[in-house]
């Protein structure tokens, strides 16, 4: 399980963003007192950090770049300040990503994922039971066949993937396609699962994607 | 300057002469003068007063000539004291005094009104960063408590969001103070963020987004970008008509000096005769007054942002067919090195 340290000096923010997280699976430490925060997020041994800019005592771009000079940790700026300079700097620094207040719950955790599943190295080369999911390639094969996914039905599928076992919210199947630049509507997206699920019975998992009605899907 | 009217100004000084000069020949008569003696002295007292006289006005006029001049080039008339020749003659002298005085009093004037709209602006930028953060929470709050409820928030956290972004950028656009970065922006990136940011709004209303040719990097500011993108979006979501494929079509085309960006929407189309107004300040127009809340603000900031960012934009649309806005950014190496 992850541990996701938050750098948020709002109360308020702090808690719910604790509370979307662990929803979501992850563990959470937070900052109450910002004095010497570099050394309390060291210590941590977090394995993401989200940070703000505003902060009392320090400014979180400083705070960044402090830690880039000792750890490698990916950091997530997340602040209400909307310049173009700002976020410069921070990539600059070393940020992984940057998302501005206020944000999509939805987008925090897929970036948040991503982030992670990039500085973990895993994700390029998956298994679904006794297929190999290859990103690069954008398909599915087993032994004696291969399935070519489009970009849509590769985004789906490697969602459901990483929440296998859990619903998955056509919500969320709905932000990470449009977070990938496929604006596609509810339609659409019915006929991408309706695909992936055909595709998936061509390797005799016929049941694979199960539809949970007024909740999402489910990857069995 | 002209010498008829510098001469009707002095006509005075010319009585005072004729004056002066018949009473001395008054007293010449009295004291049996010979007429050629009466003469030569006329000639020389009228030739001092027509040579003190054109002196006079040559060197005002040299003066005043070189002042109008001046004036004439500068774009800034209140410069002017900077630039004056010194002035050979006390009035001129006078005049100088005043120029500067009253110079150095409008420029503390100005100062002081520069340094409270640019205090003003400050504040605007402090309030519109603390506003996020109840809005954030109120986001996450709802996220994290779903109920039926949920999207009517999310919905009208969007609208303030929204509104917050336009106090901000008007108070960003009317400043003139640099505060915008100038850097190689991906289109791509851009135009992705404005689509998640108004996701719901776009299914709600049944409009299907298209993309196209926006491979492209820009020189622009990013930030101010997705919030022209976002007005022209949240525009054309405003006066979709009823039954209709809505649709609204983003793409880029790269030309050799230019990028141009098209944002096309199949919407009601603005009327022929609103068209060269709709940029300017406070404008509603027709479609305006179908509801909706038209402040008249939006496309006068988008405007605004353009043109200091060194884009243009322009607009092009035939009622009930489309609207088209087309941004064109210009390559400039000069930015790059900067």
């Amino acid at each position: 399980m992850s541990k996701i340290f938050i750098v948020e000096d709002d109360a308020s923010i702090r808690t719910e963003l604790s509370q979307l997280l662990e929803n979501a699976g992850y563990l959470t430490e937070t900052l109450t007192s910002f004095d010497d925060p570099k050394e309390k997020i060291l210590a941590s041994n977090s394995d993401l950090i989200l940070l703000d800019i505003n902060l009392p005592k320090i400014n979180g771009e400083m705070l960044l770049k402090e830690l880039r000079k000792v750890s490698e940790t990916p950091v997530i700026m997340v602040t209400s300040r909307t310049s173009e300079t700002d976020e410069v700097l921070s990539m600059s620094y070393g940020a992984d990503d940057y998302i501005t207040k206020p944000y999509n719950p939805t987008i925090l955790l897929l970036r948040i994922s991503a982030v992670l599943k990039r500085a973990s190295k895993t994700g390029t080369n998956q298994t679904y039971r006794d297929l190999q999911v290859n990103m690069a390639k954008g398909s599915l094969s087993s032994d004696k066949d291969e399935i070519i996914l489009t970009k849509n039905e590769m985004i789906i599928f490697q969602l459901l993937l990483d929440k296998q076992g859990e619903i998955v919210t056509r919500d969320e199947l709905m932000t990470a396609l449009w977070d990938n630049d496929e604006y596609v509507n509810d339609n659409a997206l019915t006929v991408n699962v309706s695909r992936l699920r055909a595709k998936l019975s061509g390797f005799g998992y016929d049941d694979a994607v199960e539809t949970r009605k007024k909740q999402g899907y489910v990857l069995k | 300057m002209r010498f008829t009217e510098f001469f009707r100004d002095r006509y005075f000084t010319y009585i005072s002469c004729a004056l002066t000069f018949a009473v001395m020949l008054v007293f010449m008569k009295a004291f049996h003068i010979q007429i050629q003696l009466i003469i030569i002295i006329g000639v020389i007292f009228w030739l001092m007063v027509i040579i003190g006289e054109t002196w006079e006005f040559l060197r005002k006029r040299k003066f005043y000539n070189d002042l109008f001049d001046k004036l004439d080039s500068l774009d800034k008339k209140y410069l002017i004291s900077e630039m004056l020749m010194s002035p050979g003659f006390y009035e001129g002298q006078l005049l100088c005094e005043i120029l500067h005085q009253t110079d150095k009093s409008m420029y503390e004037n100005a100062a002081e009104y520069r340094r409270s709209a640019s205090e003003f602006r400050e504040f605007i930028e402090m309030w519109v960063h603390e506003i996020k953060l109840p809005v954030s929470s109120l986001l996450l709050m709802t996220h994290n408590n779903k109920s039926e409820f949920s999207g009517k928030a999310l919905e009208q956290l969007r609208r303030i969001d929204g509104y917050t972004d336009t106090v901000l950028y008007y108070a960003r656009s009317e400043n003139a103070e640099k505060d915008y970065l100038i850097n190689d922006v991906s289109l791509k990136r851009t135009v992705s963020n404005v689509a998640v940011k108004n996701r719901e709004s776009l299914l709600l209303r049944d409009v299907s987004l298209h993309t196209e040719g926006l491979d492209v990097n820009v020189l622009t500011d990013g930030k101010w970008l997705e919030f022209i993108l976002g007005q022209l979006l949240s525009n054309s979501l405003k006066f979709f008509p009823e039954g209709r494929n809505a649709e609204i079509k983003i793409s880029a085309e790269k030309f050799q000096d230019r990028t141009v960006l098209r944002f096309r929407d199949n919407g009601i189309g603005i009327p022929e005769n609103d068209l060269p107004y709709i940029f300017e300040k406070s404008f509603t127009g027709e479609n305006g007054r179908l509801g909706a809340g038209s402040t008249g603000m939006g496309l006068y900031i988008v405007k605004n942002l353009c043109s200091r960012l060194g884009h243009e934009i322009s607009v092009n649309s035939i009622k009930n067919e489309f609207t088209e806005f087309e941004i064109i950014f210009t390559k400039n190496d000069f930015y790059k090195f900067e």
